[in-house]
């Protein structure tokens, strides 16, 4: 990041802090209504000196890894097959795009229905929640590459397994990526959505405790952890991958 | 019997719902180690020629035969060299000349060995680690080339590989081309518009008439490598060719 552009942020962040702490000092509502930045900071702390915070974050994280490696998988394998048989798209492809349309929170009353209130449900709300997205991109993008790759690969002796391997999804990368990207947001989602409902661990199940002992500063503190993490996947993952992508295809 | 043949090849392509007639009934004998040019108009029908020898088309009608066997689908015993290189971005100039070897399942230290070989026949040992958007066009075709040669192909196919190059690289990579003729003794039908090109290159060269595609003409050239593009010996034959060329370009 260039120092200018770290300095307006730094600046930005600073003021929204000082008029909130402004706000609190005029005592217009209640401390257990609206907090002061330092009671969120303290309730931050707290959760991280007795390592409930990490522990929180470990458990949404490693359900969104396990939700969003399935829904990585899955839509890679379906994104191909559709792009790559025509009747699988006009058929199974139509319905992906109906599954797309529904919010992964309403997955949630047939995941406990199925799974009970576990792991498994709560991951089958992520997994499902991210799967399409990371399909249309990969049919996007296989549908997308320069049909003299694929000529050139088959031309040398690439079979259809290996074509796949080798040409397919390295060729449609780039969107892939942004597959995983959207996929991911929407996993992130998912994740918190779901353990808010199953209240069974994880950042979602802090948030509700917080809301059930009437301490606002613990859900504002959530609220700031789960932001933290999106913008530290989104800005520093994702870019970094997309970034080079972009480069390496010669999109830039 | 040549090294190949092309047998009264046909084909059609729709359009606007009617049947247009691209090929029209060619006939080719191509025999071994000779260097075949094909000229035509732009869009004369001699890209999907060299494409329907290279299994990428199927003929409507009519057979291919690789040393009198007959042909169906694509395959590394005719390599094509596209256009615009077709290389991989995702892959470094080294893997993109081993890519044919290594679905081959050839393995690594033979592959090493094979495409070093090559990389330095066209000079790209220096640039083995680059990624395509570190080179020039140029430098692609080279890339393209290696990539083609380290297969060993029976016969190599060339489609327009030079066209977007300037004038001083083509120029460089038509000599260098006909070096590297001379040394693998390869057989090679090479597409062409420029009638300059195909002239330098060619032991023999194609005239093609506009759609549907036939041979209109064909021309020897039996001259002293390595030819220059400048070579005033060359300008008759070039003459030649585009007497016969000029009535198909109003078509």
């Amino acid at each position: 990041m260039k120092p200018n552009v770290l300095a307006k942020k730094i600046g930005f962040y600073t003021l929204i802090i000082i008029a909130w702490q402004g706000i609190d000092s005029a005592e217009i509502w209640p401390d257990n209504i609206f907090p002061s930045p330092f009671e969120v900071l303290e309730d931050l702390a707290y959760g991280i000196s007795d390592a409930s915070l990490f522990f929180g974050i470990g458990t949404s994280l490693l359900r969104l890894v396990i939700g969003l490696g399935i829904a990585i998988a899955g839509g890679l394998v379906l994104g191909i097959f559709m792009a790559r048989v025509e009747t699988v798209n006009q058929t199974i492809g139509s319905l992906v795009l109906g599954l797309q349309s529904i919010p992964s929170i309403a997955w949630v009353p047939l995941a406990i229905l199925w799974f009970g209130l576990t792991d498994s449900g709560i991951i089958f709300v992520t997994a499902i929640g991210a799967i399409f997205a990371v399909t249309i991109n990969t049919y996007t993008g296989v549908k997308n590459i320069n049909p003299s790759y694929i000529e050139a690969a088959r031309n040398m002796g690439a079979k259809e397994g290996q074509l796949i391997i080798t040409v397919l999804i390295p060729a449609a990368f780039p969107y892939i990526i942004s597959g995983f990207k959207q996929g991911w947001a929407f996993a992130w989602r998912g994740v918190i959505g779901a353990e808010l409902l199953f209240s069974f661990l994880g950042l979602g199940f802090l948030l509700n405790v917080g809301r059930q002992l009437n301490d606002v500063s613990q859900v504002i503190a959530i609220m700031i952890v789960i932001m933290g993490i999106g913008i530290l996947v989104d800005g520093v993952v994702f870019k970094r991958i997309e970034d080079k992508v972009m480069t390496r295809w010669g999109l830039r | 019997m040549g090294k190949l043949e092309a047998k009264n090849i046909e084909k059609y392509f729709k359009h606007d719902g009617k049947q247009l007639k691209t090929l029209d009934g060619i006939n080719l004998n191509v025999n071994d180690g000779e260097f075949v040019c094909i000229v035509g108009t732009s869009g004369c029908g001699k890209s999907t020629f060299l494409r329907t020898i290279a299994g990428l088309e199927t003929p409507d009608s009519g057979k291919i035969l690789l040393d009198g066997q007959p042909l169906s689908d694509t395959g590394p015993d005719r390599i094509m060299v596209f256009q615009e290189g077709a290389l991989f971005p995702w892959l470094n100039v080294r893997d993109n000349v081993e890519y044919g070897l290594k679905v081959a399942g050839i393995p690594k230290e033979k592959r090493n060995e094979i495409s070093h070989r090559y990389l330095d026949m066209m000079q790209l040992t220096q640039f083995a680690t680059s990624y395509t958007y570190q080179l020039s066009t140029g430098m692609k075709q080279r890339v393209a080339i290696a990539r083609a040669l380290v297969m060993e192909p029976d016969v190599l196919l060339m489609d327009e590989p030079f066209a977007a190059l300037d004038p001083q690289t083509r120029d460089l990579l038509l000599v260098e081309m006909q070096l590297i003729w001379q040394k693998t003794k390869k057989t090679i039908i090479f597409v062409t518009h420029n009638v300059a090109e195909a002239v330098v290159l060619g032991t023999r060269v194609l005239v093609f008439s506009h759609r549907p595609a036939k041979i209109k003409k064909e021309v020897e050239i039996d001259y002293q490598r390595p030819r220059l593009t400048d070579d005033e010996n060359l300008l008759p034959y070039q003459k030649k060719i585009l007497a016969e060329l000029r009535p198909e370009v109003k078509k």
